[in-house]
């Protein structure tokens, strides 16, 4: 299931608040986890088995931890880490990454089967999720839960299932066994969750339509311009598409008491890759300082092995993306120019005024996207070369039909993107405030839904005669 | 933010979604839509086969029944086409807005690829048969009122398919230009991509003057019969501030002496027709009033013409453009490869046609699938 369509917005949420408010609330955590499992099993009601078997497995993988360090059995414990990760990496890799693996070797001559399989949804997300689990109750961060329900409810909590943010154990442990409910925390979910919704569905929906416009282009017509501005559409879809989800499960979880993490901080405002990262996707940033920087060592190391700890986590980041090598590419890129700004370039970029680090922080940014978003490596060599100006020409006729249809969106975007809404609306008095809170609440749920209405409109053209 | 102040916003967020979920479960069902000219989806009870079965049946059907019968869906719709309009868009749902007050839309168009194989089957109908045949391509309405288009829209006929299909034609075939035969303010329709009956009209005249030599010149004015036509790219657009299209007759019924007859075959068996059939005006689908509509032959029959008999391999455009043929042809045959799999060849030969007449719209010719039962 998905946040931004008609039947989860009007009938699935509806029926979870309901039943989660009227149960008492020893009973909310089952509420929610059978609602989870028909979150979860909505496309796919087999992968049910699959989280049962994942849920069960960490369950008492944690348990046998938490056995072993109560009787000072240290290797036991690493031991159950170890075969809870293990086990939890190859289900990960089993279902995301076979057919990229069986492909290439079949590209060179070793016959391994294509599967084929559906991607559980969020597999990339709750894996990671889960594998904090005993790893967490090793290090003494967390206690272990209270029962399975609960445990099983925190690995499939349906607003951060699919696309995070991506939530360690010890965060939400308490919140698992004892959370407050008040109209005050379910009012400001309510607005985090619209403004959520409307960047999803009218930002980065809209935005999205003119980035297809560009990737559809063949390579050899793409101009300059063009090409930068499909790059701009495809940044501002893909901010707008995963804050806003991000936004939208915050707001979900503050309307059943949970608090989750913010996981974006305007991240195209960044001086540099490595603030980049600090401002962007920060749960994925920090699982993997936490969960693998730091226990390779981390920066507390010598230059080379430094370097070596730096590629295995960006050749990771790179390929959590997709199972598709452009991802590794994009990460490796990443770890260039991080490596490079760490040993060298940000003394330099200290020195230079703001706004250059704004430029070269977009400019490294954007070109980084379209390692991501072009996955085919011929058409991603036309794309990149097209915007370094090895194109068909500066700009072509369409380019300014797409500028002109695009340009109040984009501009509307791009500030949006910055602190500035945030900081005229501290500006309003309390008054106006009250005032406009309903008025933008309704207004973006309105128009949401009638994006998301016509979004299935699909009127039988019978003009093909 | 105050209690009582929360509590307001939380009721405002659950009336909003628990209301529009129940006002869906509670309401009647739809089963047509009248703008979308289809049935929508209805509810089907979940089973265990439907729900664990292959390919989870269940869930994409309530998906699309959810969407289908959404409450004040049509409504919904037009918000978005206001909605898109106000941030500047010229365009939505693939369709351009144009013209003054953004009145006349035009669905975006794509030249076909492959242009070579499809004038090529065109071609093996000019070998196949013994009698002179003629093709045609009308040109797409964004080329015809390229001035009423968005400025550098991209998605246009710029000529250069018909262009390129008369490059392309053999020594068989006699192709006929068109991209000069059409001006005006009225040849096309506003709200639909079909020529109007002043259009079909001056495709007529340059048709004849090639084919015939001579055409009908008609005293009498069109018959205005309905001004609230709204065609199919105003559905695909949505856009609920276009005002609906005229629609006129204008041969009259019968022909110039009351001698003209239509025989259609809906279904493969003949039935008396009209070249304009009224009562489809009452329907959504009022570009079926010229001869009722889709079938897969008609037969337009006029004693006295002073023309032999006429196949125009067809595809809607024909509809409102064969009245006009029938004043110079003693036979005009409608054939439409999507309903009519008898050979063509064969056809000309068991009803004497004299001529042969390969008429498409530039978009249809484009995505036609059926165009290789030409040469068969």
């Amino acid at each position: 299931m998905v946040f931004s369509t008609p039947y989860f917005l009007f009938l699935y949420l509806p029926a979870v608040l309901f039943l989660y408010y009227i149960s008492p609330f020893r009973y909310r955590n089952f509420i929610l986890l059978v609602f989870n499992l028909l979150f979860y099993g909505w496309g796919e009601p087999v992968y049910i088995l699959l989280m049962i078997f994942t849920i069960v497995l960490d369950y008492f993988a944690g348990l046998i931890v938490h056995r072993c360090k109560q009787r000072d059995d240290d290797r036991g414990a690493r031991w159950a880490v170890g075969v809870s990760l293990a086990l939890n990496l190859a289900i990960l890799f089993f279902f995301k990454y076979w057919d990229l693996v069986a492909t290439t070797l079949q590209s060179i001559g070793v016959p391994m089967p294509v599967l084929n399989l559906t991607l559980p949804i969020g597999i990339s997300f709750y894996t990671f999720q889960t594998m904090t689990y005993p790893v967490d109750i090793y290090r003494g961060d967390a206690e272990v839960p209270k029962n399975l329900v609960s445990f099983g409810t925190f690995v499939t909590l349906f607003p951060q299932l699919i696309a995070g943010p991506i939530i360690k154990y010890k965060e939400l442990a308490d919140q698992m066994n004892f959370r407050t409910h008040s109209p005050e925390q379910f009012a400001s979910g309510v607005q985090m969750f619209t403004i959520g919704l409307a960047k999803k569905v009218l930002l980065a929906n809209s935005i999205g339509q003119l980035w297809d416009v560009y990737l559809a282009t063949p390579g050899a017509e793409l101009t300059t311009l063009g090409a930068w501005l499909g790059i701009l559409a495809f940044s501002m879809q893909l901010y707008f598409d995963f804050s806003g989800y991000s936004d939208m499960a915050v707001g979900m979880g503050r309307m059943m008491g949970f608090e989750f993490l913010a996981n974006f901080n305007y991240p195209y405002l960044a001086k540099s890759a490595t603030e980049f990262w600090r401002r962007w996707h920060i749960s994925l940033g920090s699982w993997f300082r936490e969960y693998l920087y730091i226990p390779l060592g981390g920066n507390r190391v010598k230059a080379p092995r430094l370097v070596f700890n730096l590629f295995v986590v960006w050749a990771c980041t790179g390929i959590w993306h997709g199972a598709s090598w452009n991802f590794l590419i994009w990460g490796l890129y990443y770890f260039l120019i991080i490596v490079f700004e760490r040993f060298f370039f940000s003394k330099v970029l200290n020195k230079l005024p703001g706004w250059v680090g704004h430029i070269y922080g977009l400019f490294i940014v954007m070109v980084g996207w379209a390692l991501f978003a072009v996955e085919d490596f011929a058409a991603m060599g036309l794309y990149l070369k097209a915007m370094f100006g090895m194109g068909a020409g500066l700009l072509d006729s369409s380019f300014l039909y797409y500028l002109r249809n695009y340009l109040p969106i984009l501009i509307i975007a791009i500030l949006a993107s910055t602190p500035l809404a945030a900081a005229l609306w501290k500006k309003l008095s309390v008054r106006a405030r009250q005032v406009a809170i309903p008025v933008l609440v309704l207004a973006g749920l309105a128009l949401a839904t009638a994006y998301l209405v016509d979004g299935t409109y699909n009127p039988f053209l019978y003009f093909r005669f | 933010m105050g209690k009582k102040y929360s509590i307001f916003i939380t009721v405002l967020f659950c009336l909003f979604t628990f209301g529009f979920g129940a006002a869906l479960l509670l309401l009647p069902d739809r089963e047509f839509s009248e703008q979308e000219n289809r049935y929508l989806t209805q509810f089907e009870a979940p089973t265990l086969d439907n729900v664990f079965g292959e390919n989870g049946e269940f869930m994409a059907n309530f998906e699309k029944y959810v969407n289908d019968q959404f409450p004040l869906r049509d409504e919904w719709i037009h918000l978005k086409a206001w909605s898109e309009r106000l941030i500047g868009k010229q365009e939505n749902n693939d369709v351009y807005f144009g013209g003054e007050g953004q009145q006349t839309l035009f669905a975006q168009y794509t030249p076909p690829s492959d242009l070579a194989q499809r004038v090529e089957y065109v071609n093996q109908l000019g070998a196949n048969v013994d009698v002179p045949v003629y093709f045609a391509l009308i040109p797409d309405k964004s080329y015809v009122w390229a001035d009423r288009l968005p400025d550098n829209a991209p998605l246009v006929d710029d000529g250069s398919t018909i262009q390129q299909a008369q490059g392309l034609v053999s020594g068989d075939v006699n192709f006929i230009d068109l991209s000069g035969a059409l001006s005006g303010d009225d040849v096309f329709y506003r709200t639909d991509h079909h020529w109007s009956t002043m259009g079909a009209y001056q495709g007529y005249v340059a048709l004849m003057t090639t084919m015939n030599g001579t055409c009908t010149i008609l005293d009498s004015e069109p018959t205005l019969v309905s001004d609230t036509f709204y065609g199919t790219t105003w559905s695909s657009a949505g856009a609920a501030w276009v005002e609906p299209d005229e629609m006129y007759t204008w041969v009259p019924e019968g022909g110039l002496t009351g001698h003209t007859t239509v025989t259609r075959y809906p279904n493969g068996s003949p039935v008396d027709g009209s070249l304009y059939d009224l009562s489809r005006l009452e329907v959504k689908d009022k570009y079926s009033m010229f001869l009722g509509g889709n079938q897969g032959l008609c037969v337009i029959r006029n004693p006295d013409a002073e023309g032999g008999r006429l196949l125009v391999v067809r595809d809607s455009y024909a509809d409102s453009l064969a009245p006009f043929l029938s004043l110079d042809y003693q036979e005009v045959h409608l054939f439409d490869l999507r309903y009519n799999r008898l050979s063509l060849n064969q056809y000309v030969q068991d009803n004497g046609i004299d001529q042969v007449l390969v008429l498409y719209s530039n978009s249809n010719f484009s995505t036609d699938a059926n165009l290789a039962l030409l040469g068969l």
